[in-house]
């Protein structure tokens, strides 16, 4: 991944600007509202004052009324900048993560492997809050603590420099919060994760026993069933209960903050003597300490989200552990013969099954792995696609050996899982290069002419949902018709279809394939005209 | 995260409510929602107590500071105001603590019980029902939609009832100060009602206007997540990040149009409050210095106008309150319609159910099954062997007609999708079985060929993973034989050696048939050789043949 660094780099330059604006915007807004409420207090505190005594008739309110005016427009509009200013910001980053998130987690093993997790719809979510969370931080937990912390810095040096006596209840209540605040971030990572562990819990045995639901029904063992899954939610809540009281305890704590400083500051002002006039300016500094109070409202729920932003970024982390790109040194258009010269075979778990592998597959010949269910057709196909990492040395492409990133790179694997992309049916295809007309043929052959017709043709918008099981096969034996890869790997080509059709559209590929390697697998005795057959055991 | 989940189910939950599609004004609630208000309404009501218990002693803790503060500058410090006024503070910390309790553990209570509810629900329904809910959806709803309905059902709602209290609280308490200035804020009200409005319905339009245009972009960072490997054997990957990138981008940018428009309703709220301390200050301040004479703004102390001028805010507080929670009856309403989708609404009869009608002819024939010995069921496929195997197992069905299998100990169902459970082969034979000596599970293991499987080393402590998906249709099929064999009770059978290779199909037809001597063996199948061994076979298609001929 050295050859992306660069440019990556160059965008986190770039995508600073709006956050130094919006930061600058959440400055202005904090510091009008601060102004707008001290200048107010200040303000009619004087001309109370002034309104005393003669000088009423000479008080030039003018220029503090202005001002206030000002400090109200200020903190409106720079309110409703840093909202907009922080949420472009904040999507801006959103659409250069998770565009380089995709990339790294296409070179993640774990996609290759048996079974892509995030195929599943629920593990799926989980992932998705998890980008969500990092995506969200920055607004979230770095622009409001940053705004916050530096405003009540610089409060508290003027405090410390006009009432030095304050300082002494202010810097308590400030250690308070921050012991708060540390407690609340450790106990919410716990708590976080254990509501999570116990909600996984949950999905994985829920989803066992809805899978199993007909045997359960019958045995009569459903309903008992669903017991451990809902307590397992019912935890996950009662947890989640534990945690928000923390969270209106540091609340309550991180409340009282502002007003009880505020408060501090008054009365320290009075016993250090000072006395009507001079009073003004405490009096300004009080209020101001109130007004940061409004955005302190908020403090519980920036620690939870920081705790969410570091176990969401361990979680994404975990993915891409390993990762390796794919580079496309050696590929070669043809060839016509690969052969497996003692490959040792491994079971989807990655155990050791059989005795070594010798076979050789030529270029005229369908070869068929046949097999029960279990017995690692799949995990040789993702072999020999280069997809696991095993035997690397027994792979020969025309006597030449061929490594698991040349064979990555010259094969075309369809699992027998293949999904259908929310996308037009052309996106849908994988072939940019191809012609209307031979898309149009790839779909005749596979029988789905008339069906994506009315679905709008090759530029109709299709999704999964839309289509059947059966559908969905057919239009992934269509990518595999439109491709131009010299290997050609096929899982279960005919599952989810009528044994006739599928026969019927088998052979039509393997007639256009027919100079090509073609290795299919079949768990019933599927043998098209031609082709060799290899038993695994 | 709701909106993504809905997203790709496509939009169903909305358009699987035809009420709300025929009325959009006032959709009706769903069983969801009603369930849910059901369970708010007891917390709601003391919840709703303490913030406004809260509220007005927030009220007299700004009152009394401004108090405090306006004496002190004119010259006379009251310690007992001060005392009061951190008395108040105090107290509404307190309350507040208490409040934020009981509105979470109201939450708390709607989300459990709509979990619960959805239990139920799904503890009624039918197997083909359960089967038809899209699984990963069902799963991945149940750990969010609860929490969102709860939500929708007591914060937003709460936040509603405040709307209307919390700004009459602020009102009347500067009414006792100065009832023009009170006066004032509440003309003010209702122009900002207005802007609400107009911002309201351009929010709603604009929001429109881009899941018209870009609704398709929606989840399409998911959608390529989901299918990387299908991206990857293509080779597409290049194409797919290109792709993803530009529509990530024209999606933002999409999404950045509307949320400029929803930003301006907080917009309105701050601008109102912040003008009002604006004009409030600089009118009290003329009443001060005596160069306006309107009555209510002029001679006050200077508690007073602080008095005025520090609860104005307050004023619009809760309206902002309320603008928050936008988001969570977006969220809320979404995964209420979800649910109600899902689960919770009753769903019209499946064709399982016209094929169960069809077989209850058959079932009442076959109401007298005998003790022991192998019954099979055969017929072509459609011929609906598996419906009369639920049927006379008595599932989910109104209809059933109850066989005499009261009075046999119960069944053990034996087929590829049986229960396994995570962790070792022994667990999994052993599982509902009771407590079980490991001879008994290496005696019931070893009939069925499970000891000596080359796919599932290590015996009995062979892992088996979560949902058991290490494991193939036989050996699911065996351990669910293994497992018959230890009970006593009766097997069901739905198709046990479909997809089996040779092998394995013959060591479970001869178990099959051994397990027959001593119990009742019920087995659907379509293997000739599996029939052949049967005491006793049912021909569905003879039967469908008879009724046919009779209705004619």
């Amino acid at each position: 991944m050295n050859e992306s660094a660069s440019p990556k780099v160059t965008e986190r330059a770039r995508n600073r600007a709006p956050w130094r604006l919006a930061l600058v915007m959440a400055f202005a807004a904090l510091a009008g509202s601060i102004l707008l409420t001290g200048a107010s207090v200040w303000f009619l505190g004087a001309v109370a004052l002034a309104g005393l005594t003669p000088a009423a008739m000479t008080f030039n309110f003018h220029i503090p009324a202005a001002l206030i005016r000002l400090f109200a427009l200020t903190r409106t509009a720079a309110k409703y900048g840093e909202r907009v200013v922080g949420h472009r910001a904040a999507l801006t980053d959103q659409v250069l993560r998770r565009s380089t998130l995709f990339a790294t987690m296409a070179a993640a093993p774990a996609v290759r492997r048996a079974g892509w997790q995030l195929g599943n719809q629920d593990r799926l979510a989980d992932y998705l809050d998890d980008v969500e969370d990092v995506d969200y931080a920055r607004l979230r937990v770095g622009l409001p603590s940053v705004t916050l912390g530096v405003a009540i810095a610089l409060l508290v040096v003027a405090t410390s420099w006009l009432i030095p006596l304050a300082i002494v209840p202010i810097l308590l209540l400030i250690a308070v919060n921050t012991v708060g605040a540390r407690f609340l971030a450790r106990r919410a990572k716990s708590d976080l994760a254990a509501i999570r562990e116990s909600r996984q819990t949950a999905s994985r045995l829920l989803g066992a026993a809805v899978q199993a639901v007909v045997p359960l029904q019958g045995e009569r063992r459903w309903d008992p069933m669903l017991n451990e899954p809902f307590e397992g939610h019912a935890n996950a809540q009662a947890r989640a209960l534990v945690l928000r009281h923390r969270q209106t305890l540091f609340d309550m704590l991180a409340n009282c903050l502002a007003p009880c400083a505020m408060l501090s500051v008054l009365v320290c002002a009075w016993l250090s003597g000072l006395r009507g006039e001079a009073l003004l300016v405490p009096a300004l500094l009080a209020f101001s300490w109130l007004a940061v109070g409004e955005s302190v409202l908020g403090a519980s729920k920036i620690v939870v989200a920081f705790a969410r932003e570091t176990a969401a970024r361990a979680a994404l982390a975990k993915w891409t552990v390993n990762a390796d790109g794919l580079s496309r040194d050696h590929f070669r258009k043809h060839i016509s013969s690969l052969t497996l010269d003692g490959l040792p075979r491994h079971a989807p778990d990655g155990r050791l099954i059989g005795r070594p592998l010798s076979a050789t597959f030529h270029a005229s010949r369908t070869t068929v792995l046949h097999g029960a269910s279990g017995c690692g057709k799949t995990s040789l196909l993702k072999q020999i696609a280069g997809w696991l990492d095993a035997g690397d040395e027994c792979v020969l492409g025309d006597g030449i050996g061929l490594g698991a990133d040349a064979r990555r790179s010259m094969s075309c694997f369809c699992p027998h899982d293949a999904t259908i992309l929310a996308d037009t049916v052309r996106e849908n295809l994988f072939a940019p290069h191809a012609s209307d007309d031979e898309l149009w043929r790839a779909l005749t052959t596979v029988e789905l002419q008339d069906r994506i017709g009315a679905a709008g043709g090759l530029d109709g918008w299709i999704t999964q949902d839309m289509l059947s099981l059966g559908e969905a096969q057919r239009l992934n034996l269509a990518r595999a018709w439109l491709s131009d890869m010299p290997i050609v790997l096929l899982d279960e080509p005919t599952e989810h279809l009528a044994a006739e059709q599928g026969k019927r559209i088998l052979d039509a590929l393997l007639h256009r394939l027919r100079e090509r390697i073609v290795i299919l697998s079949s768990h019933d005795e599927l043998t098209p005209k031609g082709s060799a057959a290899v038993r695994l055991q | 995260m709701l909106k993504t989940i809905l997203n790709q189910r496509g939009k169903r939950p909305t358009g699987a409510n035809p009420p709300e599609a025929a009325n959009p004004g006032a959709p009706a609630p769903g069983k969801t929602l009603r369930v849910a208000r059901g369970l708010a309404t007891p917390g709601l009501r003391s919840a709703l107590a303490l913030q406004v218990a809260r509220a007005m002693l927030r009220l007299a803790f700004i009152g009394l500071a401004a108090m405090f503060v306006g004496r002190m500058i004119s010259g006379n410090a009251s310690w007992p105001l001060l005392g009061a006024a951190l008395t108040s503070l105090i107290l509404c910390s307190v309350v507040g603590l208490v409040g934020d309790r009981a509105i979470a553990k109201t939450k708390l209570k709607v989300a459990n019980g709509l979990l619960e509810a959805v239990r139920r629900a799904l503890a009624a329904a039918s197997p083909g029902d359960i089967q038809a809910m899209p699984l990963g959806t069902l799963i991945a709803g149940l750990q969010r939609y609860p929490q969102a309905v709860a939500g929708l059902a007591v914060g937003h709602c709460l936040a509603s009832m405040m709307l209307g209290l919390g700004p009459l609280l602020a009102a009347t308490a500067i009414v006792a100060v100065s009832w023009e200035a009170a006066l004032a804020l509440i003309v003010l009200t209702p122009v900002m009602i207005v802007f609400f409005v107009l911002i309201g319905s351009a929010i709603r339009s604009g929001a429109e206007a881009q899941e018209k245009a870009f609704g398709r972009l929606a989840a399409q960072f998911a959608d390529r997540i989901r299918s990387l490997p299908t991206i990857l054997g293509n080779h597409a990957l290049a194409r797919e990040e290109d792709k993803l990138a530009v529509r990530l981008d024209t999606y933002a940018s999409g999404t950045m149009s509307v949320l400029r428009i929803a930003f301006l309703n907080a917009g309105i709220i701050d601008f109102f409050s912040s003008l009002s301390i604006a004009i409030l200050a600089v009118f009290l301040g003329l009443g001060h210095l005596k160069l306006i004479s309107t009555p209510g703004f002029a001679d006050l102390q200077l508690w007073q106008s602080l008095f005025i001028l520090m609860i104005a805010p307050e004023y619009f507080a809760p309206f902002r309150r309320y603008a928050e929670q936008y988001h969570a009856k977006a969220e809320g309403l979404a995964a209420a319609a979800a649910l109600d989708a899902l689960v919770l609404d009753a769903r019209p009869g499946l064709p399982a159910f016209k094929a169960a009608i069809r077989t209850r002819d058959l079932a009442t024939k076959m109401a007298r099954l005998p003790q022991t010995g192998l019954v099979a069921i055969t017929g072509p496929s459609g011929s609906g062997k598996s419906t009369l195997l639920r049927h006379l197992a008595g599932i989910g069905s109104t209809l059933s007609v109850q066989p005499n299998l009261d009075a046999q100990p119960g069944v053990t169902w034996c087929s590829t999708d049986i229960y396994v459970p995570e962790g070792t082969l022994g667990d999994a034979i052993g599982w509902g079985n009771g407590p079980c000596c490991r001879t008994r599970l290496l005696l019931a293991a070893g009939n069925v060929g499970l000891l000596d499987d080359v796919l599932l080393p290590a015996g009995l402590d062979a892992l088996i993973k979560a949902g058991g998906e290490n494991l193939s249709g036989g050996q699911r099929v065996r351990i669910g034989l293994a497992r018959a064999l230890i009970s006593s009770r009766a097997i069901f059978a739905d198709e046990p050696t479909a997809k089996l290779d040779p092998a394995n199909a013959a060591i479970v037809r001869a178990a099959l048939a051994d397990a027959a001597r001593g119990r009742l063996v019920l087995v659907a199948t379509h293997d000739r050789s599996l029939a052949m061994l049967a005491g006793r076979t049912i021909d569905l298609d003879v039967g469908n043949r008879q009724a046919g001929e009779r209705a004619a």
